[in-house]
């Protein structure tokens, strides 16, 4: 490893939440512009964050603190695996790790909807976890090689045109990972709806703050891969990863929550038959 | 520099639990009000959370009666500190209309302590959007006396 590797390395554990957040800062002004709101400032996920810091509330079970801590690491660590151009598979992996251990998590306290929840965040990692995985297969056999920096220099010609079907896969996964209609089925993306915050309804104070942290981490890793279809410099990758948010939002505001079952039986295989098609078609060429 | 982030932010983002305790509805109505274009208390930073222990201001409407009473103090000890307590319309405040109610206690102050009383029958949005900045600006105040 050398020391350039090392600075991308911090580069990402730092950079990397910071923009998750104002991802998210800037999909509630959308939002509430899509609603003709005047909505909250730019930087309001960040007072979120902090207000919840501040709180002061026993956790709903001592394993739960863990369950965070280690979740907040898996997250951040696929950041730091993503950004020194590590395997962008193994960032993958990673990353369901930190999605598991915040189902875990949920399981160790009381309330009936955060075990829902639970459940729920875990059929959403068996439905889109396939499919993303098939589309980072796609990438990496398109581009040459398995990490992030092979992927990145594939200049030229952008991967999107070797690689249109997997569009709605990675659009799919990026719904999930977003908490967004029609996929925010494990934790309701507005909290004041039948599940109450669904897997994230135990976790409170301090707690809810650093999962809000490893949750902006998540959202930066996925935008990232989705950016991979036009790598053909940092800007054209910042625009695909803002033309894959903006769509993202837009379905948010026009569509209602669908159930778990449409999700795993519907939504995912369609999306796994089309991502599988492009594989066995990269192979045949 | 962290600290005073931190305090900026307690201002910043404060999030609604709405708890109709014994309301007519008619209060519920104009609290729920505030959160469309109309009013858009979210450009405050507030949120609407269905869960105590996500809530920074519990927003009651509604006068307190012999049976919810447990559950009013129970929503108020749920709720991590500091926290805000604002009694919504005339119920809310004394019991209302329906003071002289043999079931009934009065307002809600006789089971939690309330920071913020709004008038009214049923209290207007405006009123309630007041009430929501003026328990903040309390807050403000409550930290600074805490440094
Ligand atoms: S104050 Fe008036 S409108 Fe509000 S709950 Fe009481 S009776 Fe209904």
């Amino acid at each position: 490893m050398n020391l350039n590797t090392l600075y991308l390395a911090v580069a990402g554990l730092v950079l990397a939440p910071l923009l998750g957040g104002l991802v998210a800062g800037v999909d509630r002004v959308v939002t509430a512009k899509l609603q003709s709101r005047m909505g909250p400032p730019l930087f309001q996920p960040f007072y979120d964050v902090g207000k919840l810091w501040s709180k002061v509330i026993a956790p709903a079970s001592h394993w739960q603190g863990l369950f965070v801590r280690w979740a907040l690491v898996a997250s951040l660590a696929s950041d730091v695996v993503l950004a020194a151009g590590g395997d962008v598979l193994m960032c993958f992996f990673v990353q369901a790790a930190s999605a598991s251990f915040v189902a875990l998590g949920a399981f160790c306290g009381n309330s009936p909807y955060g075990k829902l929840g639970a459940q729920r965040e875990l059929f959403q990692l068996l439905a889109y976890e396939p499919v993303f995985m098939v589309g980072i297969l796609c990438m990496a056999k398109a581009a040459g090689g398995f990490d992030a920096f092979s992927i990145m220099a594939a200049q030229g010609q952008p991967l999107l045109f070797k690689l249109p079907l997997i569009v709605p896969g990675l659009l799919f996964a990026v719904l999930v990972k977003l908490r967004k209609s029609p996929f925010d089925i494990a934790a309701s993306h507005h909290m004041h709806q039948e599940v109450v915050r669904g897997v994230y309804t135990d976790y409170a104070g301090r707690d809810f703050a650093l999962l809000e942290i490893a949750h902006w981490a998540d959202v930066t890793v996925v935008l990232w891969i989705c950016s991979f279809l036009w790598a053909t410099g940092p800007l054209q990758m910042l625009a695909t990863g803002l033309v894959f948010l903006f769509a993202a939002l837009i379905i948010d505001n026009i569509s209602a929550r669908l159930t778990w079952r449409t999700m795993l039986k519907t939504v995912a295989p369609l999306t796994l038959i089309l991502a599988t098609a492009n594989l066995v078609w990269l192979y045949l060429e | 520099m962290f600290g005073s982030f931190l305090k900026t932010s307690q201002v910043k983002s404060p999030w609604l639990l709405h708890f109709d305790c014994g309301s007519c509805n008619g209060c519920d109505i104009e609290t729920l009000a505030c959160l469309t274009p109309v009013y858009d208390v979210e450009r405050f930073g507030i949120i609407n959370v269905g869960n105590p222990r996500h809530a920074d201001v519990l927003v009651v409407t509604g006068t307190v009666n012999q049976r919810n009473a447990v559950i009013l103090k129970n929503l108020y000890d749920q709720m991590p500190s500091p926290k805000l307590v604002i009694a919504v319309g005339a119920c809310g405040c004394s019991g209302g209309v329906f003071r002289e109610a043999p079931n009934v206690l009065g307002g809600i102050d006789k089971v939690i302590p309330v920071d913020v009383y709004v008038p009214g029958c049923p209290a207007k949005p405006e009123a309630i959007m007041d009430a929501v900045v003026t328990g903040l600006a309390k807050l403000k105040g409550i930290l600074e006396a805490s440094k």
